[in-house]
């Protein structure tokens, strides 16, 4: 099964839906907004792999989650983390390297958790954190529990052999997993057509209920996981998310991606305008309401980075700690 | 936590009751299995008719032993999230070999992960993987690598060589929250001996006196334990044989002390010989012990070269026949 959700044929969902969407893609945009001004100052000694551009792929599938839903995700952590619902300050404070961090100050960028939201630990090595998707589904399945698990994944994972074994295991076990795959055409500076020859989705679709959504549009994203959703929550079975998306940064670092094989068009292809555009034209918020929404985000943001700056470092005396 | 209630047991349990090593490692698996229904088993052919050298047959829960495909990379993944997620698996592995295709997983995952996420998120998961020599298995089926498993901060590395030990340790490797590689012989299956019926674990990071003496210590791990035993016994060495039971964490102090008492130390270990678990010690009473010497420190290992096929060559390359000699020759050294 394929199907597309296209953007003509998508109902709006209610206004409390709209506004969390909105709000959420908003906090990733400007929280890494926010990273870009700071990191040259290198009080952030960690690398970042920025979400900007691809914000509608997580918000609309952690719309769907709730705390006991688990994920694992790879190196590009900020969207799907804050998405499923890490604190700023959590981000923040991991980002300076102090205690108050998610993970202490020992896990930087690239290593988040919060168990309490269903983050049992991200990896920045791609691929591996796939397989750990469908084990935790095994959990839920074994102990009958009603939680699903969500791997996490880019369009350069699908490279790699785990991604592959994977698939097979999830749906030969018929595990509660859904596969969201965040496809921003690129392999670090590689464009997809130079690093997978098939069509992956025409692949996965032999394996498991297959949905395309537009990953720059975040309601094309919702309607196609709340589809996959009657799948893996309703049937208790695996189902995969394919969303084609842009990526604007850089691979890493703070600098805007200028490959030509990546033209980026940041008025039409931001899910953000995109969104707000639409709820502004039917009424579901005024312009002071959007206005207001970004400042309080600012200032959350503010208070975010003097809690982590006002936080302390690790003690080196701590060096070997849970180990 | 249904784990609290298995008592701990640190000596040598007198009892009339003998079985196999292999018959002990499926009662263990079995009695875990019951006690907590967060134990599972999963692996290659963990179902099959064969029941893994006989040691996962007639369980109590074939519910919860689940086969796989021969994908051991996603397999390992797939064990270390459920264990991520409240469950305790044990992930089986025919042949230690199989797990170098598990490697992103054993090493950048599961020894990293609770330290990554400072001890958020536990990893209470054991490896079984099996070892040992036979019938021209060759080069890619002969494998030991405990040496491997023990350079990884974050990992956990128990060697059995008894019924009695191997039922305890592999009790107290599947309670344990950190997470186990579990290495066993499979020459060892057959050998039989004294294990109580009732569930004991023996701690991680306690090694076993196997044989006291003053004349020199001999460490040797696993079957290399009972080999060295075994031939102290035919010839009447007064050697203290040392089973270190769990190469990681290290019991130094037994070591320690035995080589201050003899002053002479033998490692036997049926691995590589660069950097492995020989040179450990080794490195470990040089630093430590030195002053006690009263000779060179020295190694039987494998030969620096993969396993060959041929029956004369396999036989050669475990060290096993030139035991005494060494020992003999530690013995007479100034």
């Amino acid at each position: 099964m394929n199907k597309t959700y296209a953007a003509e044929t998508i109902s709006v969902p209610s206004q409390a839906v709209a506004v969390a969407l909105l709000r959420r893609m908003r906090i990733i945009r400007q929280v890494e907004e926010r990273i870009i001004t700071i990191y040259p100052t290198d009080v952030m000694v960690t690398p970042v792999h920025l979400h900007i551009g691809q914000e509608a792929v997580p918000v609309g599938v952690c719309a769907h989650l709730n705390d006991a839903d688990k994920i694992f995700f790879g190196h590009r952590t900020h969207g799907p983390a804050l998405a499923k619902g890490l604190s700023i300050k959590s981000l923040m404070a991991e980002l300076y390297g102090r205690t108050t961090g998610c993970a202490h100050g020992y896990g930087g960028s690239m290593h988040l958790v919060d168990p309490e939201r269903g983050m049992l630990g991200s990896s920045s090595i791609v691929g591996g954190s796939i397989a750990l998707g469908v084990g935790s589904a095994l959990a839920a399945k074994l102990r009958g529990e009603p939680w699903i698990a969500v791997s996490y994944f880019g369009d350069g994972a699908t490279n790699s052999g785990v991604f592959w074994e994977s698939l097979n295991f999830a749906a030969l076990k018929r595990l509660p997993v859904l596969f969201v795959c965040e496809d921003n055409g690129l392999s670090n500076v590689m464009a997809k057509s130079d690093h997978m020859f098939a069509d992956v989705e025409r692949v996965t679709a032999e394996f498991m209920p297959t949905l395309h959504a537009d990953g720059t549009d975040v309601l094309s994203v919702y309607a196609a996981v709340e589809e996959a959703m009657t799948h893996v929550r309703g049937k208790r079975g695996p189902a995969l998310v394919y969303c084609p998306t842009k990526r604007w940064m850089k691979h890493q670092g703070v600098e805007v991606d200028d490959l030509a094989i990546n033209p980026v068009d940041r008025d039409a292809d931001c899910a953000i305008a995109r969104l707000e555009r639409l709820m502004l034209q039917s009424g579901l918020i005024t312009a002071d309401e959007s206005r207001d929404m970004v400042a309080s985000i600012e200032a959350e943001i503010d208070a975010a980075i003097e809690f982590a700056i006002a936080s302390p470092f690790p003690d080196p005396a701590e060096l070997v700690r849970e180990v | 936590m249904p784990w609290s209630r298995i008592p701990q047991s640190q000596s040598k349990v007198d009892g009339h009751r003998i079985i196999s090593f292999k018959d002990a490692i499926r009662e263990a698996t079995d009695q875990a299995m019951n006690l907590d229904p967060n134990v599972f088993a999963i692996g290659l052919d963990a179902d099959d008719k064969f029941g893994v050298f006989g040691t996962m047959l007639d369980m109590s829960h074939p519910e919860r032993i689940i086969g796989t495909p021969i994908s051991e990379n996603a397999m390992t993944g797939v064990a270390m999230g459920a264990a991520l997620s409240g469950m305790r698996p044990i992930f089986i592995q025919l042949r230690v070999d199989f797990m170098m295709l598990t490697m992103d997983q054993v090493v950048n995952y599961i020894a990293k992960w609770r330290y990554m996420t400072q001890g958020k998120v536990k990893v209470p998961l054991v490896i079984r993987a099996v070892i040992g020599r036979g019938w021209g298995s060759g080069a890619q089926h002969s494998g030991s690598y405990q040496a491997l498993f023990s350079h990884i901060p974050g990992l956990k590395v128990v060697m059995p060589s008894t019924p009695f030990n191997v039922k305890g340790l592999f009790l107290a490797a599947v309670q344990d929250d950190y997470p186990v590689i579990f290495i066993e012989h499979r020459w060892l299956y057959k050998n039989t001996g004294h294990v109580p019926e009732e569930m004991y674990s023996l701690p991680l990071g306690k090694g076993a006196v196997v044989r006291e003496g003053r004349g020199l210590t001999v460490v040797a791990t696993s079957i290399a334990a009972v080999d060295v035993a075994n031939v102290c016994e035919q010839f009447g060495y007064d050697a203290e044989v040392i089973d270190p039971q769990t190469l990681k964490p290290l019991d130094e102090p037994l070591i320690l002390e035995s080589v201050r008492k003899t002053g002479r130390l033998l490692v036997v270990d049926y691995d590589y010989p660069m950097c492995g678990f020989a040179s450990e010690v080794c490195a470990l009473v040089a630093e430590k012990a030195w002053s006690s010497l009263k000779a060179p420190v020295s190694r039987l290992t494998f030969p620096e070269s993969p396993m060959p096929a041929s029956g004369v060559l396999e036989k050669a390359y475990y060290p096993t026949a030139r035991i005494a000699q060494r020992i003999e020759e530690v013995l007479g050294a100034q």
